[in-house]
């Protein structure tokens, strides 16, 4: 019984009867669909025929992960600010950008400033939940910057030097507004959106 | 006699419904067979000829692509002698180095879900072949060798719209692709030598005959899937 099964040598194959093989194939195709239907489209495509996704939690894979195109609710916006910065003089500029929002930015001056990125989340006080992502001395900086969190995102400057250094910043973003911290005083900047 | 078939029967359905689980388990991690990550931004930035980085890349292709291995497992399942492991293999590697070298340096654009969608198939057709169906539809029976030849050449066009997908530079690129081919025969024959230790250690084993239907059963299913996620793929657009 355990002994080898029919073999064709021509063709190198088993020798299985047609009702069998059909079956097997009805069974794989069968199978394969179900898969597809009940697990690959929720979870690959976010689509939910059976709405097993839904339910086994799959349709959350499709939409987590990050493609090269993000759609975002709401238009963009442009901002450009200079500052003058005397002697000793620092000014802090912060954007509110919800978490997971984008801006990209550059900055340039004429003489170096030190300077720290770094964002507040919403809500907390003081130096609490601060994060800080680059603190350098430098006359010029650009990037992409993406929020961790909602709050304020922004940068800290200062002058160190004897001359008076003036610095501009363009920036484009998914920002609702801006925030600058001046002679220890603060004020809101609205922006308007690009359309 | 019935009864004995009876008892094959259940004991055939019970081993492909465990087979079946087996290969579902292997599914999830196996799909998005593209070049990916740093490797991708690595390729776009080469400017001039790279053998050594195209031959790796090449091997990590082969090595990492279900699809391809597959089929390879397929082709060699029932090939004991080792004269037609490699007339089979090399009709499969000519097959592929015609069209990943021309595909690319024609620049013939195909699509690569399409393509990909084929190669699924190419494991259905090839898991069908082992068990016998074409003898059984002899009006459809293609000579197998020359069945390993035609879907080389379709597995060849698919590497080609992988390394397309890329804005490679014209500056190298014959050596850079002709390494890459050199690489995905290195990795093909990795690959393959594991494949067959392992295939000559169960044939030794009574449960090589017993499940040699069931594999390729699996075999067909894999295949199936693999081409509804390709043309999923291609009516709905990339998969998120």
């Amino acid at each position: 019984m355990d002994s080898q099964p029919p073999q064709d040598n021509d063709t190198l194959t088993q020798i299985n009867s047609l009702k069998k093989i059909g079956l097997a194939t009805v069974i794989s195709a069968a199978f394969a669909l179900v898969i597809l239907l009940a697990v690959v489209l929720p979870a690959e495509f976010g689509v939910d025929p059976l709405g097993t996704g839904r339910a086994l939690g799959l349709l959350d894979l499709a939409d987590a992960s990050a493609g090269p195109l993000e759609h975002a609710e709401q238009a963009h916006k442009t901002d450009r600010t200079e500052f003058i910065l005397e002697p000793f003089q620092s000014v802090e500029y912060k954007y509110y950008l919800q978490e997971g929002h984008s801006m990209v930015f550059s900055w340039a001056a004429n003489g170096d400033l030190i300077f720290d990125m770094h964002a507040d989340p919403e809500g907390m006080v003081g130096e609490e939940g601060v994060e800080s992502y680059e603190q350098s001395t430098a006359n010029a900086s650009a990037g992409v910057y993406r929020a961790n969190f909602t709050g304020i995102h922004g940068w800290f400057w200062e002058n160190r030097s004897f001359d008076e250094v003036t610095i501009r910043l363009e920036s484009a973003g998914f920002y609702d507004s801006a925030i600058v911290f001046r002679d220890g005083g603060s004020f809101e900047r609205e922006l308007g959106p690009v359309l | 006699m019935t009864l004995l078939k009876r008892r094959f029967t259940v004991r055939a359905l019970t081993s492909h419904a465990l087979l079946l689980l087996l290969a579902l388990c292997a599914i999830p991690a196996a799909f998005a067979h593209t070049i990916a990550g740093s490797d991708a931004n690595y390729i776009q930035a080469i400017d001039g000829p790279a053998i050594a980085p195209f031959i790796y890349l090449g091997a990590k292709h082969m090595v990492t692509g279900y699809d391809h291995l597959l089929y390879l497992f397929g082709v060699v399942f029932f090939l004991t002698r080792p004269i037609q492991v490699f007339q089979f293999v090399s009709l499969f590697a000519l097959g592929h180095s015609i069209t990943l070298l021309s595909g690319v340096l024609l620049n013939l654009q195909v699509n690569a879900y399409l393509i990909d969608a084929i190669i699924g198939f190419s494991i259905i057709y090839k898991a069908f072949e082992n068990m016998g169906g074409f003898r059984t539809l002899p009006r459809f029976h293609l000579n197998p060798k020359w069945a390993v030849f035609a879907f080389g050449l379709i597995h060849g066009l698919g590497l080609a719209t992988k390394l397309q997908a890329f804005d490679l530079k014209a500056n190298g690129l014959f050596v850079n692709i002709l390494s890459f081919n050199i690489g995905v025969e290195l990795g093909q024959l990795v690959a393959l030598t594991g494949v067959l230790l392992l295939l000559m250690l169960w044939r030794t084993r009574p449960t090589y005959w017993q499940y040699a239907f069931t594999t390729n059963t699996a075999l067909i299913a894999g295949g199936f899937l693999l081409t509804a996620y390709q043309l999923s793929a291609f009516v709905l657009g990339a998969p998120n």
